[in-house]
């Protein structure tokens, strides 16, 4: 069994050596044409200015290789079909919804829905987008963070498991690259997993329910373009909720070669942090939790948007992210991969 | 492994290392920044002269602002079953946890007060002689009408009847208190001028209260009651943000959005209820016995357990435990006594015997004999006040 130990020496890493190297191998036919271009005009204008013209194609040459692992990766998530079947069925939810809300809601408008975050089902009745709305503070709370997991946790351990990261790492991608662009993957995945449960929603609603101009929950009255709008930050907002648990779960997935391991991992511990929600005597940990705050697009619908709430959200997110994020690199980066 | 490997390995470790120190810093970071910044200096001035100034900057009026109070209450009431739900509003709900208030204030006219909760929203707004409430939950507007500033008058009217300086001079001249001044504070991101006001007697159980007023305006900014068993305060309500600035119009106009309930109620109904409850409180006041006064006052009232049960709802009576079912605020109620008097000690001696309750700021001392003295003050100065009949 071969074994690739410790970090595998590659961009960056060995300066101005590595540089032609780097440039040439992953760039393709503009790499190479960039890689000959640099040494003619090195040959003729001062070394300063050919130094760097060079970094300028080398950096050029990277961001092309980096965009062609990226869709390499991209293609691998949706091309996977355990992964378009999670979004088929964050799909199937809106629709589910609102043909329930639709056949079993009384005359009233249908205010018997109960309190808390699922009081917002009474309003689907009156406006198509708020199944939008309601279809999402469903999924937030535990199918959409399953959904993430499964693409996340997978992406390293699954290749791991399979065999196929050590050839990976053979090839001179770079181990933090790679990193980076199963993370900005796994991300991708978020914004379209979200953005599935929204159009699906908005179709659903659009279909069942009148459109007409949005009640906010300040009771101030929005055409319905911008109550459009409004949902577009509620997309990137869920999205960016989804990206820091990617970023734990892809934590998780650099630890083991069980890519079910790192799945099942990242699920526990978002039923884990939703029952310490539940406990009342716990309240005060609750700011701390991820979880909390997945529910907390809610600021887009008050007059004036509560753009306060949501901004420490964003920040909650973005602890989480670069925690599990530079965990992920120092385990992934240091790691002996024996298989 | 190599040497070389090992500390590319630990350095590399150190980066989620600083990370998380990173974050830990960024939470704690408000007592940081503000030692950073250093304590803001306001020109000095003796509680006299502050509480003088206040007033005088009360009777003027507000200036128009807009901000966010948040209230938190920790009484360490004994055994409470959890009624605190996100954006609960009954009465028992804000016994416990934290809850948040947005204030929008144009003017004596024009103001917006929104309680938000997940996914929901209450909102009362005042504008000119319109005053609405908005229930999001139940899509409900409800338009208050009457004469509306009539019900707002009788507030105003009891400070212009002293000089301000008589009042400050009144509200310091109690004895029993040791007052405090500091003009170092910051509230809400403002220089402020805290007040202290502590009893001197030591069995009662407050520590102390402080007032903060904004440097530039004098407008309170925050209320801390303190106990004595805990460090933090037993209740505080206070601003997070503020600003003095005029809010936005669009913020004082409300039209029933189409689709909701509207409701019409007049202001004298509302005010009616509430007579009602003052009615019976003057009932029980002429019953009551206040003994000792300032700080250490224990109210000794007449008290039975089955008039207090047959008063509340019965609902809460079936359910096992306590648990109180959220959102009814009548039940709330029901559910806090309940479990209260489960947790109450007995206690005997000399004077009879009796259970006694205790929480951070109060304690209550139910006798056998048909008594109910409470006060803010320790369990052993109730049963004293209790032997002296």
């Amino acid at each position: 069994m071969s074994t690739v130990s410790g970090p595998v020496p590659v961009t960056g890493a060995a300066g101005d050596a590595a540089g032609t190297a780097d440039a040439a191998v992953p760039g393709g036919p503009g790499g190479a044409g960039g890689g000959a271009a640099a040494g003619t005009a090195g040959g003729a204008v001062p070394a300063a200015r050919a130094a760097d013209a060079v970094t300028a194609v080398r950096a050029a040459g990277a961001v092309r290789a980096w965009l062609r692992l990226l869709g390499s990766e991209l293609g691998m998530i949706f091309r996977r079909p355990r992964n378009l079947a999670v979004l088929a069925v964050l799909a199937a939810v809106p629709v589910l919804l609102g043909l329930a809300l639709r056949l079993f809601t009384g005359v009233d408008g249908g205010g018997g829905a109960g309190g808390g975050e699922l009081a917002i089902l009474g309003r689907v009745t009156g406006n198509a987008l708020f199944l939008a709305f309601a279809a999402l503070s469903v999924l937030v709370q535990f199918m959409l963070p399953v959904a993430v997991s499964v693409v996340a946790g997978d992406s390293v351990a699954g290749e791991a498991g399979a065999g196929t990261l050590r050839y990976l790492l053979v090839a001179p991608a770079g181990r933090a690259r790679l990193l980076a662009v199963k993370y900005v993957g796994a991300v991708v995945f978020c914004l379209a997993a979200v953005s599935t449960v929204v159009l699906s929603a908005l179709l659903t609603g659009l279909a069942l329910f009148p459109v007409g101009p949005v009640t906010l929950l300040s009771g101030a009255t929005v055409p319905f373009t911008d109550g459009l709008l409004r949902m577009g930050l509620v997309v990137l907002y869920v999205a960016a909720g989804m990206a820091a648990l990617a970023a734990v779960s892809l934590a998780i997935s650099t630890l083991t070669e069980v890519a079910i391991g790192a799945i099942a991992a990242t699920v526990v511990l978002v039923v884990a942090a939703q029952v310490l929600r539940a406990i009342p005597q716990l309240a005060d940990l609750q700011p701390y939790l991820l979880t909390h705050w997945w529910t907390g697009f809610d600021g887009v619908l008050r007059d004036p948007v509560a753009f306060g709430d949501m901004g420490r959200g964003l920040l909650v997110f973005a602890a989480y992210t670069a925690v599990a994020g530079s965990v992920a690199w120092a385990r992934f980066t240091g790691r002996d991969v024996t298989c | 492994m190599s040497q070389r490997t090992m500390r590319g390995r630990a350095v590399r470790w150190g980066v989620p290392v600083a990370a998380m120190a990173v974050v830990a810093a960024a939470v704690g970071a408000g007592p940081v920044i503000a030692a950073v910044q250093g304590d803001p200096t306001l020109p000095e001035r003796t509680a006299n002269q502050l509480l003088a100034d206040a007033v005088q900057a009360a009777k003027s009026g507000p200036k128009p602002m807009s901000g966010t109070l948040v209230q938190t209450a920790s009484f360490g009431l004994p055994g409470l079953p959890d009624m605190a739900g996100l954006g609960g509003t009954s009465p028992a709900a804000l016994l416990t946890g934290s809850h948040e208030l947005k204030v929008w204030y144009g003017g004596a006219d024009r103001m917006r007060f929104a309680l938000p909760g997940r996914m929901s929203e209450t909102d009362l707004i005042v504008n000119g002689g319109q005053v609405w409430l908005w229930e999001s939950d139940a899509e409900k507007a409800t338009r208050i009408t009457g004469d509306t500033e009539a019900a707002a008058r009788p507030e105003t009217a009891a400070p212009t009847a002293v000089t301000p300086q008589q009042l400050a001079d009144e509200l310091l001249s109690k004895p029993g208190t040791a007052v405090g001044v500091t003009n170092t504070e910051r509230v809400a991101d403002r220089a402020a001028y805290q007040l202290t006001f502590a009893p001197k007697d030591a069995s009662s159980l407050v520590r102390e209260v402080r007032l903060a007023l904004d440097g530039e305006t004098l407008i309170p900014l925050r209320v801390q009651v303190y106990a004595k068993s805990a460090a933090e305060p037993a209740f505080e309500v206070g601003f997070t943000s503020v600003a003095f600035t005029p809010p936005a119009p669009g913020n004082f106009t409300f039209t029933p959005p189409p689709g909701a309930k509207v409701e019409e109620k007049r202001i004298d109904d509302l005010t009616a209820v509430a007579g009602k409850r003052a009615e019976r409180a003057e009932g029980i006041k002429e019953e009551a016995k206040i003994v000792g006064e300032g700080w250490t006052a224990v109210a000794v009232l007449p008290f039975s357990e089955q008039d207090l049960k047959r008063q509340l709802p019965p609902a809460d009576q079936e359910l096992p435990g306590g648990r109180a079912p959220r959102q009814d605020g009548g039940q709330g109620v029901g559910a806090v006594v309940d479990a209260v008097l489960k947790s109450a000690q007995p206690v005997s001696g000399p004077w009879g015997s009796g259970r006694v309750v205790r929480t951070k700021l109060v304690s209550a001392l139910l006798t056998d004999d048909g008594r109910l003295l409470v006060g803010a003050v320790t369990p052993e100065k109730l049963t004293e006040v209790a032997g002296q009949k």
